[in-house]
């Protein structure tokens, strides 16, 4: 019986496979684990799943020697903001080899940026469309941005530089708004996002009253690591947040399943500093614009009451004079009756003067003299009866031209 | 009071002035309490209200 050693039947192995697939395949897989090597060089298992996303149809080893990956590394982290982890589908370009010791593996000489970008564009799309399905896509747009949100409750790495920039930005603002800022720290960036940044959401939400608005940021990297944002259950709860949730990420590609849930979307977290600031701005303006017109219409109104009273003074003069000379005419009136009164009450007067003198005249005792009666008094006293005399009684008889003495005898 | 509401009645204040629905006597009574009102809202737009910092300061 014929037999060979292991190295030669793994030599030969090596042997066909160089033989029978010499050239550079381009393969789609996901990655299931990576890890970079101390000497520069970074090893990949790639896996292909089946359907349900259990089982494992594939699987293979990759290398990416450390001339490529110097090269592969920036380029697909500029092209698509994301590091190479795992979980993601990779578009390669391998050649197959197969080593006497280490068996079968692949060698990574080029990678597609744009297939994992298309299926994270994919993925971003499902989610959405999960989120649609589930009625809560637009519920945070929903919510009204306060007048004055001033009350900020900011979801972010406490080490960020996008939080200085937030707070910079807050505090030098020209107009010299007052800002309340509580920060609620979470991992911005790594696996961790989703779990931590929901942590800070539920932190915020015991306490909404204390807020206006809700604000994640961080700051730009040269990776972004967007896709910890593209997340069903952040974007679920940012979506359900019972107050406005503003997203400054910091990027410039394709909103993130975040960006498109929250209320307002921004780049920088100075650009939502700067998207708060306008809106007090605004409403600083309406009350600007509420205390001009509040004092245009008072002295609005007091120039017509004036005018009122300029126009009703004027016209006092006029009124006046009317009043006036119905007054006189009045008085007039009042004056020739009371005119026409006396001379009436003179004339009763003198008639009952008249009427008294005549009788007068009557008893006056000088004419009754005249006419031949004489008065004759004793000691003063008019004697009226012949009785009363006697013998020596001095008389005094009164006649119109004079007295006499006289004794009874 | 809110802010909101301090505005709604600002609002409504000048719009009963504006619109000549307001008599003389009570003119006086308005501006008086507008200018509460705007002054109300001037100090929640710029002053720092030291009982809400110490609100937002406290831990959960």
């Amino acid at each position: 019986m014929e037999s060979i050693t292991l190295l030669e039947l793994n030599g030969r192995v090596k042997s066909t496979l160089q033989f029978e697939m010499p050239d550079a395949y381009w393969v789609q897989a996901e990655i299931s684990s990576i890890s970079p090597s101390g000497q520069g060089h970074c090893y990949l298992e790639l896996v292909q799943k089946d359907a349900s996303g259990r089982t494992f149809l594939a699987k293979a080893k990759a290398n990416i020697w450390r001339g490529t990956w110097l090269k592969l590394k920036p380029y697909f982290e500029a092209e698509t903001g994301e590091t190479l982890k795992v979980g993601m589908k990779v578009l390669l370009q391998v050649t197959v080899t197969f080593h006497e010791v280490y068996g079968y593996s692949l060698v990574v000489q080029d990678i597609d940026p744009t297939y994992t970008m298309g299926d994270m564009a994919r993925r971003r799309k499902e989610i959405l469309e999960l989120l649609a399905k589930d009625g809560v896509i637009g519920l945070n747009r929903e919510l009204e941005i306060p007048v004055l949100p001033n009350r900020i409750a900011v979801i972010s790495s406490a080490t960020a530089a996008g939080w200085g920039d937030f707070r910079n930005q807050l505090s030098g603002n020209v107009y010299g708004f007052c800002f309340y800022v509580k920060l609620f720290p979470a991992l911005m960036q790594g696996d961790d996002v989703e779990r931590s940044v929901i942590q800070a959401l539920d932190a915020v939400a015991a306490r909404r009253d204390d807020f206006d608005i809700v604000v994640i940021i961080r700051g730009g990297g040269a990776v972004s690591e967007l896709s910890c944002f593209d997340s069903y259950n952040l974007a679920y709860n940012i979506a359900n947040f019972p107050l406005p949730v503003i997203t400054g990420i910091g990027h410039e590609r394709d909103d993130t399943v975040a960006d498109v849930v929250a209320h307002t979307k921004v780049k920088t977290p100075t650009a939502a500093a700067e998207f708060i600031i306008n809106r007090i701005f605004d409403t600083a303006s309406v009350l600007e614009e509420q205390t001009r017109r509040m004092s245009d219409a008072v002295s609005g109104r007091m120039n017509a009451e004036n005018m009122r009273m300029e126009r009703l003074s004027q016209k006092l003069p006029s009124l006046f004079a009317v009043l006036r000379t119905r007054q006189e005419q009045v008085l007039e009136k009042l004056d020739i009756k009371m005119q026409n009164g006396v001379r009436n009450m003179l004339t009763v007067q003198n008639h009952k003067l008249e009427i008294m003198e005549k009788s007068l005249a009557a008893a006056d005792p000088v004419i009754i003299l005249k006419r031949g009666y004489s008065l004759t008094r004793v000691g003063g006293r008019v004697v009226r009866s012949a009785s009363g005399l006697k013998k020596g009684d001095l008389l005094t008889t009164s006649f119109a031209d004079g007295t006499v003495e006289s004794e009874i005898i | 009071m809110k802010y909101e509401e301090a505005m709604k009645r600002l609002e409504e204040i000048v719009s009963r002035i504006e619109e000549n629905k307001m008599d003389i006597d009570q003119i006086g009574d308005s501006i008086k309490e507008a200018r509460e009102l705007i002054r109300f809202c001037k100090d929640k737009l710029y002053k720092t209200d030291e009982e809400i910092k110490k609100i937002l300061e406290s831990e959960d």
